[in-house]
């Protein structure tokens, strides 16, 4: 060798783990996929292009935001983008137009997050911020949309048309027309209503009147609340929004996350817990007697809890933080399902919560090692 | 054996150890010129007390101790003074030294052999420690007799000796206590000796499990630790022993233990029994970007080239050259600086295996809160850092922060998290000086 060899310093440590941002991001697609199969089943091809619209158009927003702002646009490639787009159409009712995933997806990433930085520096979950924009702009495509599981595979013949609920108990359900909504969820908030109704009639003293809405209310409730209806939401045929169909298989892809270690369970577990918390203490007509798993199983907040509630960038990164994290979002979506004029309260609460992160993670730093203990 | 202990935190980096492990201690003669630095301890530099031209001998001072926290340097060779002058050293900086051309490699007794170490008093052990040169041979370099003169009140009840390795690659200690048990055996009593304990014990991780039972076997306790990294570090080792938390900004003192490196112990052991100032240590040469790896008994002073060549030379995809491990040890531009005291590897990597990964934003994905073994939020801290909040980087504990390492090593955005918190500890600490 000649002449004294000179190397390139660099900074310690000199070896790093192979757990890289772009191969999170992908396992979290990979963890999707089950979902967006079961989408793809229960809602038909439209169900999978609008997931393919509002991914493309994540990523085509991204690139632009990248080039517009002359950052390096691999950026776009990195799955952060694709992740916002899927979980933008996940969140979206399976019979929307394709214009409204295209706007919902643009607006998710060029103000829920380019606008912020981009990647890591957005400080609500951009696909719920999109979901939000859309819930404002166009509130009757975001809740008019529904369809009814396997509708497109049987037509009119579909035995599933009433939204998970089962046909049978339905029929059951003396007056069942005052069923027209099209989720589970809208479902129960319709015998809410019901009870609201029978108290006003008990006020005005038509205790008739007040004794038989109470009754239609506890019989839609029993309809809900039973086993056929558990084995539906599990399976997934009912009426929602894309993703949130198939229980099962969004633990599919849960599960394969935790294997891969980027969910973390305090956030899931956490805010799934309270949600069935609240339901069997508040959900009911009394005091615990409500239906945790009917709360737990219906709606988006498996979907959310799994993908949303633990979306690395806006929740907090502290032990501690993580688990007051999932109470609060959990209380704000049963507040929501409960007393609030929505049927379903998960997006909303995970946006609300995700403004506290920068606080709570203050404020929830672990005890730094060595710092006042006692050692006796 | 009992259930390996551990703390909680840290991470699991591969071992790499194996390149180097089966590799028996080869003794390498002291080169031509031998570049003896002044300041192989932690604190105040040596004074130089030879001149150009000067003859010395084998052990023979040549820098006096400068104050409590330095201590005395000695000639590892016998020979002739060439220079008393700056030279590269590992640390990269340059640092004074005293260059001397070897004659020859025999004597350096210097001090009268102690063979029954009972026969002496602690204050009388500790005072040849100190004269001996002796400091902590894991890394960080501490003069060894100062963590055994703990001030009056403070009392000591446990001393673990410290042959963990956590670092990958690095074999030096392992070796050692599979060649040198009997030394390092008597280097623990002599410790435990000076400090007036009966409780002492030494730590080693699962990984090395003919370590532990031939410790074992030579009448040691052993305690086992799993293997998980940093379980080297003082705190982390104490509270795997003891269950103690070292209190933050104090010392491992203050809850009564001491820690002294499984190398320390083979020096204690040697300026003790064989009356010879600490001359020589075990350095790994390892990586894939050196021929063939290897564990070499080598002269302070050596340059790390001769330990390359020793070890085959490079090899072509060599890259980065580091003194230390790959987790906290120092990138160096030449191979023209010394062997210390503390020197525990010369690592040299090839670009598959150093870090080869840009930086990304941090996406709060939590994993370097979970992984820190001092329970800091280094991406917080970094943060902070980064838009130069001292304040806040403060407040959030920066100053707790040992540079272990194991946050940027788990970071899946290949932050920099460490360069970032002791840029705010240089910035924290210097703004505490001003005010």
């Amino acid at each position: 060798m000649s002449g004294p060899r000179r190397f390139e310093l660099a900074m310690s440590p000199h070896v790093i783990s192979n757990q890289t941002t772009r191969k999170i991001m992908f396992d979290v697609i990979i963890a999707l996929l089950p979902a967006l199969a079961a989408a793809t089943w229960f809602f038909g091809p439209g169900a999978f292009l609008i997931v393919l619209v509002s991914t493309a158009t994540a990523v085509m927003a991204e690139y632009l935001c990248l080039k517009f702002m002359k950052r390096p646009v691999s950026f776009a490639l990195d799955g952060s983008a694709m992740v916002t787009g899927m979980l933008l159409a996940f969140n979206l009712p399976p019979g929307v137009p394709f214009w409204l995933p295209v706007l919902g997806s643009a607006f998710a990433i060029v103000v829920g997050k380019q606008a912020f930085g981009g990647l890591g520096h957005n400080i609500v979950n951009p696909a719920l911020l999109g979901r939000a924009f859309l819930v404002a702009s166009f509130p009757v495509l975001m809740t008019a949309g529904w369809t009814a599981p396997e509708q497109w595979r049987f037509g009119d013949s579909n035995v599933f048309d009433t939204h998970g609920i089962p046909a049978v108990e339905i029929a059951a359900v003396p007056q069942a027309d005052a069923i027209s909504g099209a989720t589970p969820l809208n479902v129960l908030k319709q015998s809410f209503d019901l009870d609201g109704s029978a108290g006003i009639a008990r006020q005005d003293g038509d205790l008739q009147e007040a004794g038989m809405l109470e009754e239609r209310a506890d019989a839609i409730r029993s309809a809900l609340y039973s086993a056929a209806t558990y084995e539906n939401l599990l399976i997934g045929r009912r009426g929602g929004c894309l993703g949130e169909t198939s229980v099962i298989l969004l633990f599919v892809g849960g599960i394969y996350l935790v294997i891969r270690r980027v969910l973390e369970l305090r956030l899931p577990l956490s805010y799934l817990g309270t949600v069935a918390l609240f339901a069997w203490a508040f959900g009911g007509s009394g005091w615990f007697d409500g239906d945790p798993l009917f709360h737990v199983l219906s709606g988006g907040v498996v979907l959310g809890g799994i993908f949303m509630v633990s979306d690395m960038v806006t929740t907090p990164v502290t032990p501690k933080g993580r688990i007051i994290f999932g109470i609060g979002a959990g209380l704000i979506t049963m507040v929501i399902r409960r007393w609030g004029g929505y049927p379903e309260g998960c997006s909303y609460s995970i946006l609300l919560m995700n403004l506290t992160t920068p606080l709570i993670d203050r404020y929830t730093r672990p005890r730094i090692f060595g710092e006042v203990k006692d050692n006796g | 054996m009992t259930k390996a202990r551990t703390f909680r935190g840290g991470t699991h980096p591969p071992g790499s150890k194996n390149l180097s492990s089966g590799c028996a201690i080869r003794r390498i003669p002291a080169p031509e010129l031998v570049v003896v630095p002044l300041c192989q301890h932690l604190g105040a530099p040596s004074n130089p007390i030879v001149a150009k031209g000067d003859r010395v001998e084998r052990g023979q001072e040549i820098g006096s101790q400068n104050g409590f926290i330095s201590l005395p340097t000695h000639s590892p060779v016998n020979g002739t003074v060439s220079a008393v002058e700056d030279a590269p050293m590992p640390h990269r900086r340059t640092g004074p030294a005293v260059i001397i051309e070897t004659e020859s490699e025999d004597g350096g007794q210097v001090f009268e052999p102690w063979s029954d170490h009972t026969a002496h008093s602690p204050e009388e052990l500790v005072e040849r420690i100190r004269l001996a040169g002796v400091c902590g041979m894991g890394g960080a370099s501490f003069p060894t007799y100062v963590k055994l003169s703990p001030p009056p009140g403070k009392c000591i009840d446990t001393l673990v000796i410290n042959g963990v390795e956590c670092e990958p690659y690095l074999t030096a200690d392992h070796r050692l206590m599979l060649e040198n048990p009997e030394d390092i055996k008597l280097g623990m009593e002599i410790l435990a000796y000076c400090l007036g304990v009966d409780r002492y014990l030494v730590g080693i991780e699962e990984n090395k499990p003919d370590a532990i039972e031939l410790m074992e076997k030579k009448g040691c306790t052993v305690l086992p630790l799993k293997v998980r990294y940093p379980q080297g570090a003082e705190k982390q080792l104490i509270d795997a022993a003891t269950g103690r938390e070292v209190p933050a900004g104090g010392l491992p003192m203050d809850i009564g233990v001491v820690v002294q490196n499984v190398g320390t112990a083979v020096a204690v052991a040697r300026a003790v029994r064989d009356g010879e100032p600490s001359l020589r240590r075990i350095v790994t040469v390892t990586g894939r970007g050196v021929a063939s790896p290897g564990n070499y008994d080598t002269s302070v002073g050596t340059p790390f080239s001769v330990l390359i060549e020793a070890s085959g030379g490079y090899t072509e995809d060599v890259e980065r050259l580091i003194s230390g491990g790959p987790m906290m040890g120092i990138s160096l531009y030449t191979d023209e600086v010394p062997v210390t005291k503390g020197t525990s590897g010369v690592l040299a990597l090839t670009s598959s295996e150093a870090r080869d990964v840009s930086e990304g934003p941090c996406i709060r994905c939590g994993k370097c809160v979970d992984a820190c073994p001092l329970r800091l939020t280094p991406n917080l801290i970094a943060l902070a850092a980064e838009n130069g909040r001292w304040d806040m980087a403060e407040e959030f504990g920066a100053l707790n922060c040992m540079a272990c390492g194991t946050c940027s090593y788990v970071c899946p955005s290949g932050r920099y998290l460490v360069h970032y918190i002791k840029k705010a500890q240089d910035a924290i600490r210097a703004r505490g000086k001003e005010s």
